[in-house]
Protein backbone atom coordinates (compact mmCIF):
# COMPACT_ATOMS: atom_id res chain seq x y z
CA UNK A 1 0.00 0.00 0.00
CA UNK A 2 1.70 3.39 -1.10
CA UNK A 3 1.95 6.37 1.46
CA UNK A 4 -0.45 9.13 2.25
CA UNK A 5 1.76 11.04 4.39
CA UNK A 6 5.66 10.09 4.86
CA UNK A 7 6.89 12.42 7.34
CA UNK A 8 10.61 11.72 8.53
CA UNK A 9 13.33 13.30 11.39
CA UNK A 10 10.77 16.10 11.64
CA UNK A 11 11.54 18.70 13.81
CA UNK A 12 10.30 21.74 14.87
CA UNK A 13 12.00 24.55 17.77
CA UNK A 14 9.97 27.38 18.92
CA UNK A 15 12.71 29.53 20.51
CA UNK A 16 14.19 27.63 23.76
CA UNK A 17 10.52 25.02 22.98
CA UNK A 18 11.20 22.04 20.83
CA UNK A 19 7.76 21.02 19.64
CA UNK A 20 8.75 18.47 17.25
CA UNK A 21 11.83 16.54 18.16
CA UNK A 22 12.39 13.98 15.20
CA UNK A 23 8.94 12.72 14.17
CA UNK A 24 8.84 9.38 11.82
CA UNK A 25 5.38 8.69 10.51
CA UNK A 26 3.97 6.70 7.83
CA UNK A 27 0.45 6.39 7.02
CA UNK A 28 -1.02 4.15 4.29
CA UNK A 29 -3.71 5.65 1.58
CA UNK A 30 -7.16 4.56 2.47
CA UNK A 31 -6.54 4.11 6.46
CA UNK A 32 -8.30 5.72 9.24
CA UNK A 33 -5.30 6.97 11.00
CA UNK A 34 -5.85 8.12 14.31
CA UNK A 35 -2.44 10.51 15.47
CA UNK A 36 -3.08 10.14 19.38
CA UNK A 37 -1.18 12.00 22.30
CA UNK A 38 -1.32 13.95 25.23
CA UNK A 39 -2.21 17.81 25.16
CA UNK A 40 1.31 19.39 23.57
CA UNK A 41 2.63 16.49 22.29
CA UNK A 42 3.30 18.21 19.07
CA UNK A 43 -0.47 17.29 17.26
CA UNK A 44 -1.14 20.58 16.04
CA UNK A 45 2.38 21.44 15.17
CA UNK A 46 2.52 18.23 13.13
CA UNK A 47 -0.93 19.17 11.02
CA UNK A 48 0.04 22.62 10.85
CA UNK A 49 3.72 22.01 8.73
CA UNK A 50 1.49 19.19 6.89
CA UNK A 51 -0.90 21.77 5.52
CA UNK A 52 1.91 24.52 5.03
CA UNK A 53 0.60 26.41 7.45
CA UNK A 54 3.84 26.67 9.43
CA UNK A 55 7.31 25.39 8.48
CA UNK A 56 9.49 22.79 9.83
CA UNK A 57 12.86 23.56 11.11
CA UNK A 58 14.51 19.85 10.31
CA UNK A 59 13.25 16.84 8.71
CA UNK A 60 10.60 16.55 5.54
CA UNK A 61 7.23 15.82 5.24
CA UNK A 62 5.43 14.38 1.63
CA UNK A 63 1.89 14.40 0.76
CA UNK A 64 1.06 11.71 -1.39
CA UNK A 65 5.08 12.04 -2.80
CA UNK A 66 4.89 15.95 -2.87
CA UNK A 67 6.93 18.20 -0.53
CA UNK A 68 5.04 20.27 1.90
CA UNK A 69 7.43 23.14 1.40
CA UNK A 70 8.26 23.56 -1.96
CA UNK A 71 5.35 21.60 -3.24
CA UNK A 72 2.07 23.56 -1.19
CA UNK A 73 -0.27 24.29 -3.98
CA UNK A 74 -0.08 20.26 -5.21
CA UNK A 75 -0.70 19.44 -1.64
CA UNK A 76 -3.31 22.07 -0.76
CA UNK A 77 -5.03 20.18 -3.70
CA UNK A 78 -5.09 17.16 -2.71
CA UNK A 79 -6.07 17.51 1.04
CA UNK A 80 -9.11 18.62 3.16
CA UNK A 81 -8.34 19.95 6.15
CA UNK A 82 -10.46 20.88 9.29
CA UNK A 83 -8.28 22.71 12.18
CA UNK A 84 -9.21 22.26 15.87
CA UNK A 85 -10.89 25.49 16.34
CA UNK A 86 -12.32 26.33 12.83
CA UNK A 87 -13.08 30.10 11.87
CA UNK A 88 -15.81 30.89 9.41
CA UNK A 89 -17.18 33.81 7.85
CA UNK A 90 -20.08 33.93 10.57
CA UNK A 91 -22.34 36.17 8.31
CA UNK A 92 -22.34 33.45 5.69
CA UNK A 93 -24.80 30.75 5.35
CA UNK A 94 -23.63 26.86 5.42
CA UNK A 95 -24.64 26.84 1.44
CA UNK A 96 -22.70 29.80 1.05
CA UNK A 97 -19.85 29.05 3.23
CA UNK A 98 -19.42 25.24 0.90
CA UNK A 99 -19.99 26.86 -2.40
CA UNK A 100 -16.78 29.73 -0.80
CA UNK A 101 -14.85 26.50 -0.32
CA UNK A 102 -16.05 25.12 -3.32
CA UNK A 103 -15.09 28.30 -6.08
CA UNK A 104 -11.28 28.96 -4.07
CA UNK A 105 -10.39 24.77 -5.56
CA UNK A 106 -12.10 26.40 -8.96
CA UNK A 107 -14.95 24.23 -8.16
CA UNK A 108 -18.42 25.30 -10.10
CA UNK A 109 -21.46 24.50 -11.82
CA UNK A 110 -23.48 21.46 -11.72
CA UNK A 111 -20.85 19.67 -9.63
CA UNK A 112 -20.80 22.42 -7.28
CA UNK A 113 -24.18 22.41 -6.82
CA UNK A 114 -24.21 18.70 -6.26
CA UNK A 115 -21.91 18.36 -3.40
CA UNK A 116 -22.76 20.79 -2.07
CA UNK A 117 -26.06 20.04 -1.42
CA UNK A 118 -24.68 16.44 -0.81
CA UNK A 119 -22.20 17.35 2.03
CA UNK A 120 -25.08 19.88 3.77
CA UNK A 121 -27.15 16.20 3.86
CA UNK A 122 -24.09 14.13 5.21
CA UNK A 123 -23.24 17.22 7.79
CA UNK A 124 -27.44 17.26 8.59
CA UNK A 125 -27.54 21.23 7.81
CA UNK A 126 -30.21 20.82 5.01
CA UNK A 127 -32.27 23.31 5.37
CA UNK A 128 -30.68 25.28 7.44
CA UNK A 129 -31.20 28.81 6.96
CA UNK A 130 -29.55 30.49 9.66
CA UNK A 131 -26.04 32.53 9.62
CA UNK A 132 -23.10 30.59 10.83
CA UNK A 133 -23.05 32.64 13.47
CA UNK A 134 -25.87 31.15 15.33
CA UNK A 135 -24.65 27.81 15.06
CA UNK A 136 -23.73 25.69 17.88
CA UNK A 137 -20.40 23.85 18.44
CA UNK A 138 -21.07 20.61 16.85
CA UNK A 139 -23.09 22.45 14.28
CA UNK A 140 -20.05 24.28 13.22
CA UNK A 141 -17.68 21.26 13.57
CA UNK A 142 -19.88 19.15 11.14
CA UNK A 143 -20.06 22.07 8.59
CA UNK A 144 -16.02 21.48 8.57
CA UNK A 145 -16.09 18.59 8.21
CA UNK A 146 -17.95 19.29 4.92
CA UNK A 147 -16.16 22.28 3.47
CA UNK A 148 -13.18 19.82 4.40
CA UNK A 149 -14.85 17.46 1.90
CA UNK A 150 -15.74 19.60 -0.69
CA UNK A 151 -12.40 19.00 -3.49
CA UNK A 152 -13.19 15.06 -2.44
CA UNK A 153 -9.82 15.46 -1.39
CA UNK A 154 -7.60 12.11 -1.50
CA UNK A 155 -6.85 12.78 2.08
CA UNK A 156 -8.54 14.48 5.13
CA UNK A 157 -6.92 15.66 7.56
CA UNK A 158 -8.90 16.35 10.99
CA UNK A 159 -6.98 18.11 14.05
CA UNK A 160 -8.74 17.40 17.45
CA UNK A 161 -12.21 16.86 15.61
CA UNK A 162 -14.34 15.81 18.86
CA UNK A 163 -12.07 17.48 21.47
CA UNK A 164 -14.86 20.33 22.99
CA UNK A 165 -18.17 18.51 22.12
CA UNK A 166 -20.92 17.14 24.26
CA UNK A 167 -21.63 13.31 23.96
CA UNK A 168 -24.30 14.02 20.71
CA UNK A 169 -21.70 16.32 18.83
CA UNK A 170 -19.11 14.02 19.33
CA UNK A 171 -20.90 10.80 18.23
CA UNK A 172 -22.35 12.76 14.78
CA UNK A 173 -18.87 13.95 13.73
CA UNK A 174 -17.93 10.44 15.00
CA UNK A 175 -20.40 8.76 12.08
CA UNK A 176 -19.44 11.55 10.07
CA UNK A 177 -16.11 9.84 9.82
CA UNK A 178 -16.71 6.37 10.15
CA UNK A 179 -18.83 6.90 6.54
CA UNK A 180 -15.70 8.12 4.79
CA UNK A 181 -13.89 5.05 5.69
CA UNK A 182 -12.31 3.61 2.15
CA UNK A 183 -13.23 6.22 0.55
CA UNK A 184 -10.59 9.05 1.26
CA UNK A 185 -7.50 8.42 4.07
CA UNK A 186 -8.84 10.09 6.51
CA UNK A 187 -5.94 11.73 9.36
CA UNK A 188 -7.41 12.28 12.68
CA UNK A 189 -5.42 13.81 15.68
CA UNK A 190 -7.07 13.52 19.08
CA UNK A 191 -6.42 12.90 22.87
CA UNK A 192 -9.47 11.05 23.28
CA UNK A 193 -8.83 7.23 23.07
CA UNK A 194 -12.13 5.83 22.72
CA UNK A 195 -12.77 7.95 19.74
CA UNK A 196 -9.63 6.40 18.17
CA UNK A 197 -10.76 2.92 18.64
CA UNK A 198 -13.99 3.35 17.63
CA UNK A 199 -13.42 5.25 14.25
CA UNK A 200 -9.58 4.64 13.59
CA UNK A 201 -7.80 1.16 11.78
CA UNK A 202 -4.35 2.49 12.31
CA UNK A 203 -2.50 4.61 15.10
CA UNK A 204 0.74 6.33 15.99
CA UNK A 205 0.99 7.66 19.21
CA UNK A 206 3.04 11.09 19.69
CA UNK A 207 4.82 11.77 22.96
CA UNK A 208 7.13 14.69 23.64
CA UNK A 209 7.44 15.47 19.75
CA UNK A 210 8.14 11.99 18.79
CA UNK A 211 6.16 8.95 17.63
CA UNK A 212 6.70 6.56 19.90
CA UNK A 213 4.43 3.57 18.63
CA UNK A 214 2.57 3.21 14.97
CA UNK A 215 0.43 0.11 14.19
CA UNK A 216 -2.90 -1.35 13.27
CA UNK A 217 -4.82 -0.97 16.60
CA UNK A 218 -5.46 -4.86 16.51
CA UNK A 219 -1.65 -5.24 16.15
CA UNK A 220 -1.02 -2.93 18.42
CA UNK A 221 -3.67 -4.64 21.11
CA UNK A 222 -2.58 -7.94 20.73
CA UNK A 223 1.32 -6.52 21.24
CA UNK A 224 0.93 -5.22 24.24
CA UNK A 225 -2.12 -7.55 25.21
CA UNK A 226 0.82 -10.30 25.61
CA UNK A 227 2.68 -9.05 28.27
CA UNK A 228 -0.94 -8.90 30.55
CA UNK A 229 -2.48 -12.45 32.42
CA UNK A 230 -5.52 -12.03 34.35
CA UNK A 231 -6.27 -15.10 37.09
CA UNK A 232 -9.63 -15.88 38.91
CA UNK A 233 -9.61 -17.91 42.17
CA UNK A 234 -12.13 -18.79 44.30
CA UNK A 235 -10.86 -17.83 47.46
CA UNK A 236 -7.45 -16.09 48.93
CA UNK A 237 -7.03 -13.87 46.18
CA UNK A 238 -4.93 -11.19 48.19
CA UNK A 239 -2.80 -13.81 49.68
CA UNK A 240 -2.01 -15.35 46.06
CA UNK A 241 -1.04 -12.07 44.52
CA UNK A 242 1.25 -11.12 47.27
CA UNK A 243 3.01 -14.22 46.11
CA UNK A 244 2.48 -13.28 42.36
CA UNK A 245 4.22 -10.18 43.17
CA UNK A 246 7.35 -11.73 45.04
CA UNK A 247 7.90 -13.81 41.77
CA UNK A 248 10.33 -12.69 38.86
CA UNK A 249 8.33 -13.06 36.23
CA UNK A 250 6.00 -10.35 37.47
CA UNK A 251 6.44 -6.68 36.69
CA UNK A 252 2.97 -5.46 38.41
CA UNK A 253 0.36 -7.32 39.72
CA UNK A 254 -3.32 -5.72 40.67
CA UNK A 255 -6.22 -6.84 42.75
CA UNK A 256 -9.43 -6.95 39.98
CA UNK A 257 -12.90 -7.98 41.11
CA UNK A 258 -14.23 -11.09 41.67
CA UNK A 259 -11.27 -12.81 43.10
CA UNK A 260 -9.15 -11.57 39.91
CA UNK A 261 -6.30 -11.01 39.72
CA UNK A 262 -4.64 -8.98 36.63
CA UNK A 263 -0.64 -9.32 36.37
CA UNK A 264 1.95 -7.87 34.00
CA UNK A 265 4.73 -10.10 33.16
CA UNK A 266 8.03 -9.40 32.34
CA UNK A 267 7.98 -13.59 31.25
CA UNK A 268 5.06 -14.88 29.66
CA UNK A 269 6.59 -18.24 29.55
CA UNK A 270 7.43 -18.33 32.97
CA UNK A 271 4.66 -16.45 34.14
CA UNK A 272 2.69 -19.86 32.21
CA UNK A 273 3.61 -22.73 33.74
CA UNK A 274 4.49 -20.91 37.52
CA UNK A 275 0.58 -19.32 37.86
CA UNK A 276 -1.19 -23.31 37.65
CA UNK A 277 1.16 -24.69 39.84
CA UNK A 278 0.84 -22.09 42.73
CA UNK A 279 -2.78 -21.59 42.65
CA UNK A 280 -2.25 -25.81 43.24
CA UNK A 281 0.06 -25.38 45.52
CA UNK A 282 -2.42 -22.74 47.55
CA UNK A 283 -4.97 -25.58 47.27
CA UNK A 284 -8.10 -22.79 45.35
CA UNK A 285 -9.84 -23.48 42.83
CA UNK A 286 -8.56 -22.02 39.59
CA UNK A 287 -11.75 -19.88 37.97
CA UNK A 288 -9.94 -18.28 35.11
CA UNK A 289 -6.83 -18.16 33.19
CA UNK A 290 -5.96 -16.22 30.25
CA UNK A 291 -4.26 -13.16 27.84
CA UNK A 292 -5.47 -9.87 29.18
CA UNK A 293 -7.59 -7.91 27.04
CA UNK A 294 -5.48 -5.09 26.61
CA UNK A 295 -7.05 -1.72 25.83
CA UNK A 296 -5.90 1.27 23.71
CA UNK A 297 -6.14 3.76 27.06
CA UNK A 298 -3.48 0.80 28.80
CA UNK A 299 -0.94 1.15 25.82
CA UNK A 300 -1.33 4.33 25.47
CA UNK A 301 -0.84 4.64 29.19
CA UNK A 302 1.80 2.51 29.35
CA UNK A 303 3.70 4.23 26.35
CA UNK A 304 3.47 7.80 27.22
CA UNK A 305 3.91 7.15 31.24
CA UNK A 306 1.29 7.69 32.43
CA UNK A 307 0.81 11.41 31.35
CA UNK A 308 -2.74 12.14 29.65
CA UNK B 1 -2.83 34.63 -7.68
CA UNK B 2 -4.70 30.95 -7.28
CA UNK B 3 -8.36 31.75 -5.65
CA UNK B 4 -8.44 35.64 -6.62
CA UNK B 5 -11.17 36.06 -8.16
CA UNK B 6 -12.71 33.58 -5.76
CA UNK B 7 -11.20 35.77 -2.81
CA UNK B 8 -12.23 38.92 -4.01
CA UNK B 9 -15.54 38.11 -4.42
CA UNK B 10 -15.90 37.21 -1.27
CA UNK B 11 -14.61 40.45 0.16
CA UNK B 12 -16.97 42.33 -1.89
CA UNK B 13 -20.04 40.56 -0.05
CA UNK B 14 -18.34 40.83 3.11
CA UNK B 15 -18.34 44.53 2.53
CA UNK B 16 -21.96 44.97 1.79
CA UNK B 17 -23.23 42.45 4.04
CA UNK B 18 -20.93 43.24 7.43
CA UNK B 19 -20.54 46.72 9.33
CA UNK B 20 -17.82 47.30 6.90
CA UNK B 21 -20.64 49.23 4.87
CA UNK B 22 -21.87 51.34 7.52
CA UNK B 23 -18.38 52.41 9.07
CA UNK B 24 -16.65 54.23 6.10
CA UNK B 25 -19.35 55.21 3.96
CA UNK B 26 -21.33 56.72 7.62
CA UNK B 27 -18.97 58.70 8.62
CA UNK B 28 -17.28 60.26 5.09
CA UNK B 29 -21.41 60.62 3.84
CA UNK B 30 -21.98 62.92 7.20
CA UNK B 31 -19.40 65.05 6.48
CA UNK B 32 -19.92 65.17 3.16
CA UNK B 33 -23.35 65.90 4.16
CA UNK B 34 -22.94 68.64 6.85
CA UNK B 35 -19.87 70.44 5.53
CA UNK B 36 -21.54 73.03 3.19
CA UNK B 37 -24.67 73.99 5.29
CA UNK B 38 -21.79 74.29 7.84
CA UNK B 39 -19.60 76.67 6.03
CA UNK B 40 -23.01 78.98 5.42
CA UNK B 41 -23.88 79.41 8.93
CA UNK B 42 -20.10 79.17 10.58
CA UNK B 43 -19.91 83.57 10.07
CA UNK B 44 -23.78 83.95 11.94
CA UNK B 45 -22.40 80.58 14.36
CA UNK B 46 -19.21 82.99 15.23
CA UNK B 47 -21.24 86.01 15.72
CA UNK B 48 -23.67 84.64 17.41
CA UNK B 49 -20.99 84.28 20.42
CA UNK B 50 -20.38 87.78 21.02
CA UNK B 51 -22.77 89.17 23.99
CA UNK B 52 -25.00 91.66 21.88
CA UNK B 53 -24.23 94.65 25.05
CA UNK B 54 -20.28 94.28 24.24
CA UNK B 55 -20.21 96.14 21.82
CA UNK B 56 -17.89 93.76 20.01
CA UNK B 57 -18.05 93.46 16.09
CA UNK B 58 -17.31 90.53 14.41
CA UNK B 59 -16.65 91.22 10.93
CA UNK B 60 -16.17 88.28 8.46
CA UNK B 61 -16.60 87.91 4.54
CA UNK B 62 -19.18 86.27 2.92
CA UNK B 63 -19.03 82.24 2.85
CA UNK B 64 -18.43 81.00 -0.26
CA UNK B 65 -17.92 77.46 -2.23
CA UNK B 66 -14.52 77.47 -0.96
CA UNK B 67 -15.19 77.68 2.28
CA UNK B 68 -17.57 74.62 1.88
CA UNK B 69 -14.94 72.75 -0.10
CA UNK B 70 -12.66 73.50 3.09
CA UNK B 71 -14.82 71.74 5.48
CA UNK B 72 -14.79 68.69 3.25
CA UNK B 73 -10.64 68.32 2.61
CA UNK B 74 -10.25 69.27 6.43
CA UNK B 75 -12.49 66.21 6.95
CA UNK B 76 -10.73 64.14 5.16
CA UNK B 77 -7.51 65.01 5.88
CA UNK B 78 -8.58 64.30 9.62
CA UNK B 79 -11.33 62.55 10.47
CA UNK B 80 -10.70 60.02 7.05
CA UNK B 81 -7.88 59.19 7.15
CA UNK B 82 -8.00 58.60 10.81
CA UNK B 83 -11.02 56.26 10.31
CA UNK B 84 -9.04 54.76 7.64
CA UNK B 85 -5.73 53.65 9.91
CA UNK B 86 -8.30 52.43 12.64
CA UNK B 87 -10.57 50.13 10.75
CA UNK B 88 -8.09 48.84 8.41
CA UNK B 89 -5.26 48.21 11.36
CA UNK B 90 -7.07 44.65 11.40
CA UNK B 91 -7.18 44.12 7.48
CA UNK B 92 -4.75 40.77 7.83
CA UNK B 93 -4.58 39.86 11.77
CA UNK B 94 -8.31 39.63 12.28
CA UNK B 95 -8.35 36.98 9.84
CA UNK B 96 -5.28 35.33 11.01
CA UNK B 97 -6.75 35.82 14.94
CA UNK B 98 -10.30 34.19 14.18
CA UNK B 99 -9.37 31.37 12.31
CA UNK B 100 -10.67 31.74 8.59
CA UNK B 101 -6.97 32.38 7.37
CA UNK B 102 -6.48 29.21 8.38
CA UNK B 103 -9.67 27.53 6.58
CA UNK B 104 -8.63 29.61 3.26
CA UNK B 105 -5.12 29.41 3.12
CA UNK B 106 -5.33 25.62 3.28
CA UNK B 107 -6.73 25.19 -0.04
CA UNK B 108 -5.46 26.52 -3.26
CA UNK B 109 -5.67 29.84 -2.22
CA UNK B 110 -2.22 31.51 -2.30
CA UNK B 111 -1.24 34.43 0.52
CA UNK B 112 -0.29 36.72 -2.22
CA UNK B 113 -3.73 36.88 -3.38
CA UNK B 114 -5.13 36.71 0.03
CA UNK B 115 -2.98 39.72 0.26
CA UNK B 116 -3.94 41.61 -3.10
CA UNK B 117 -7.61 40.75 -2.87
CA UNK B 118 -8.09 42.36 0.47
CA UNK B 119 -5.95 45.38 -0.11
CA UNK B 120 -7.66 45.76 -3.53
CA UNK B 121 -11.25 45.86 -2.08
CA UNK B 122 -10.82 48.00 0.77
CA UNK B 123 -9.39 50.60 -1.62
CA UNK B 124 -12.57 50.16 -4.06
CA UNK B 125 -14.63 50.50 -0.96
CA UNK B 126 -11.98 53.72 -0.12
CA UNK B 127 -12.07 55.42 -3.92
CA UNK B 128 -15.91 54.67 -4.17
CA UNK B 129 -16.97 56.23 -0.65
CA UNK B 130 -14.79 59.28 -0.73
CA UNK B 131 -15.82 59.87 -4.66
CA UNK B 132 -19.98 59.32 -3.61
CA UNK B 133 -19.30 62.02 -0.49
CA UNK B 134 -17.47 64.34 -2.77
CA UNK B 135 -20.22 64.21 -5.37
CA UNK B 136 -22.68 64.74 -2.59
CA UNK B 137 -20.51 67.80 -0.89
CA UNK B 138 -20.62 69.49 -4.74
CA UNK B 139 -23.94 68.98 -5.25
CA UNK B 140 -25.35 70.78 -1.47
CA UNK B 141 -22.76 73.36 -2.24
CA UNK B 142 -23.98 74.42 -5.47
CA UNK B 143 -27.36 73.94 -3.93
CA UNK B 144 -26.67 76.26 -1.03
CA UNK B 145 -23.61 79.20 -2.74
CA UNK B 146 -25.01 78.82 -6.51
CA UNK B 147 -21.20 78.32 -7.43
CA UNK B 148 -19.66 75.46 -7.37
CA UNK B 149 -16.90 74.61 -10.01
CA UNK B 150 -15.81 70.88 -10.33
CA UNK B 151 -12.30 71.25 -10.65
CA UNK B 152 -11.13 72.28 -7.55
CA UNK B 153 -12.77 69.77 -5.32
CA UNK B 154 -11.93 66.55 -7.99
CA UNK B 155 -7.97 67.33 -7.96
CA UNK B 156 -8.21 68.12 -4.26
CA UNK B 157 -10.08 64.90 -3.70
CA UNK B 158 -8.37 62.89 -5.98
CA UNK B 159 -4.91 64.20 -4.52
CA UNK B 160 -6.22 62.95 -1.20
CA UNK B 161 -7.39 59.89 -2.39
CA UNK B 162 -3.10 59.14 -2.86
CA UNK B 163 -2.69 59.65 0.47
CA UNK B 164 -5.50 57.37 1.33
CA UNK B 165 -4.27 54.78 -0.42
CA UNK B 166 -0.59 55.36 1.00
CA UNK B 167 -1.94 55.12 4.58
CA UNK B 168 -4.76 51.98 3.48
CA UNK B 169 -1.38 50.02 1.99
CA UNK B 170 0.40 51.07 5.12
CA UNK B 171 -1.89 49.43 7.12
CA UNK B 172 -2.06 46.35 5.01
CA UNK B 173 1.40 46.08 5.84
CA UNK B 174 1.61 46.77 9.35
CA UNK B 175 -1.24 44.25 9.92
CA UNK B 176 0.42 41.78 7.79
CA UNK B 177 3.42 41.94 10.27
CA UNK B 178 1.80 42.06 13.60
CA UNK B 179 -1.43 40.38 15.14
CA UNK B 180 -2.50 43.54 16.99
CA UNK B 181 -5.13 46.08 15.60
CA UNK B 182 -4.64 48.53 18.41
CA UNK B 183 -0.72 48.14 17.50
CA UNK B 184 -0.83 48.50 13.94
CA UNK B 185 -3.32 51.51 14.59
CA UNK B 186 -0.89 52.74 16.78
CA UNK B 187 2.66 53.00 13.94
CA UNK B 188 -0.09 54.31 11.40
CA UNK B 189 -0.99 57.02 13.44
CA UNK B 190 2.67 57.24 14.11
CA UNK B 191 3.29 57.49 9.89
CA UNK B 192 0.49 60.52 9.78
CA UNK B 193 2.60 62.44 13.00
CA UNK B 194 5.56 61.62 10.84
CA UNK B 195 4.44 62.84 7.86
CA UNK B 196 2.98 66.05 9.48
CA UNK B 197 6.26 66.86 11.24
CA UNK B 198 7.96 66.72 7.43
CA UNK B 199 5.46 69.17 5.94
CA UNK B 200 7.98 71.67 7.59
CA UNK B 201 10.69 70.76 5.82
CA UNK B 202 10.99 72.05 2.43
CA UNK B 203 12.69 68.91 0.44
CA UNK B 204 10.19 66.58 2.05
CA UNK B 205 6.95 69.02 0.80
CA UNK B 206 9.15 68.64 -2.60
CA UNK B 207 9.93 65.06 -3.18
CA UNK B 208 8.11 63.08 -0.81
CA UNK B 209 4.26 61.95 0.14
CA UNK B 210 4.24 65.20 2.86
CA UNK B 211 3.97 67.23 -0.08
CA UNK B 212 0.19 65.67 -0.78
CA UNK B 213 -0.71 65.84 2.77
CA UNK B 214 -1.57 69.36 2.98
CA UNK B 215 -2.35 69.88 -1.41
CA UNK B 216 -6.16 69.28 -1.14
CA UNK B 217 -6.41 72.82 0.47
CA UNK B 218 -4.01 74.26 -1.52
CA UNK B 219 -6.11 73.14 -4.53
CA UNK B 220 -9.42 74.19 -3.21
CA UNK B 221 -8.07 77.58 -2.49
CA UNK B 222 -7.29 78.03 -6.22
CA UNK B 223 -3.53 78.01 -5.31
CA UNK B 224 -0.98 76.51 -7.69
CA UNK B 225 1.07 73.12 -6.47
CA UNK B 226 3.85 71.68 -8.00
CA UNK B 227 2.92 67.72 -7.34
CA UNK B 228 5.05 65.90 -9.59
CA UNK B 229 7.56 64.28 -7.63
CA UNK B 230 5.07 63.79 -4.16
CA UNK B 231 2.64 62.26 -6.44
CA UNK B 232 5.44 59.65 -7.82
CA UNK B 233 7.27 58.70 -4.31
CA UNK B 234 3.06 58.21 -2.52
CA UNK B 235 2.33 56.03 -5.70
CA UNK B 236 5.88 53.99 -5.45
CA UNK B 237 5.62 54.12 -0.96
CA UNK B 238 1.88 52.89 -1.80
CA UNK B 239 3.49 49.90 -4.01
CA UNK B 240 6.14 49.19 -2.17
CA UNK B 241 3.92 48.69 1.45
CA UNK B 242 2.11 45.75 -0.79
CA UNK B 243 4.70 44.46 -2.14
CA UNK B 244 6.21 44.38 1.73
CA UNK B 245 2.61 43.37 3.05
CA UNK B 246 2.71 39.99 0.86
CA UNK B 247 6.38 39.26 1.31
CA UNK B 248 5.89 39.54 5.20
CA UNK B 249 2.96 37.22 5.04
CA UNK B 250 4.24 34.49 3.10
CA UNK B 251 6.76 34.05 5.40
CA UNK B 252 4.30 34.49 8.51
CA UNK B 253 3.15 31.22 10.08
CA UNK B 254 -0.48 30.84 10.97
Amino acid sequence: MSAAIEVAGLTKVYGAKRALAGVDLTVPTGSVFGFLGPNGAGKTTTLRILTGLAAPSGGEARVFGHDVVSATNQVRADIGFLPDVPGYYEWMTAPEFLRFAGSLFGIGGRVLDERVEALLDLAGLTGVRQKIGGYSRGMKQRLGVAQALINAPKLLMLDEPTSALDPIGRKEVLDMISSLGGRTTVFFSTHILSDVDRVCDTVAILHEGRVVTQAPIGELKSRYGTSKLVVGVTEGADALAAAFRAEPWAAEVARGDNGSIKITVADLESARRAVPAMVAAAGVGLTRFETGEVSLEEVFVDLVGGER
Amino acid sequence: MRGFGAFLGKEFREIVRTWRIWVLPGIVLFFAISGPPLAKITPELLSSFVPADSGMVIQMPDPTYVDSYLQWTKNLQQIVLFTVIIMFGGIISVEKKSGTATLVLTKPLSRTAFVISKTLSALVLLVVTVCVGALATWGLTYAIFAEAPLAPIAQATGTWLLTGALFLALMVALSAAMDSQAGAAGLGFLGFIVLSIATLWKPAMDYSPAGLLSAPTTLVMGESATLGWPIATTVALTLACVAAAVLVFRKREL
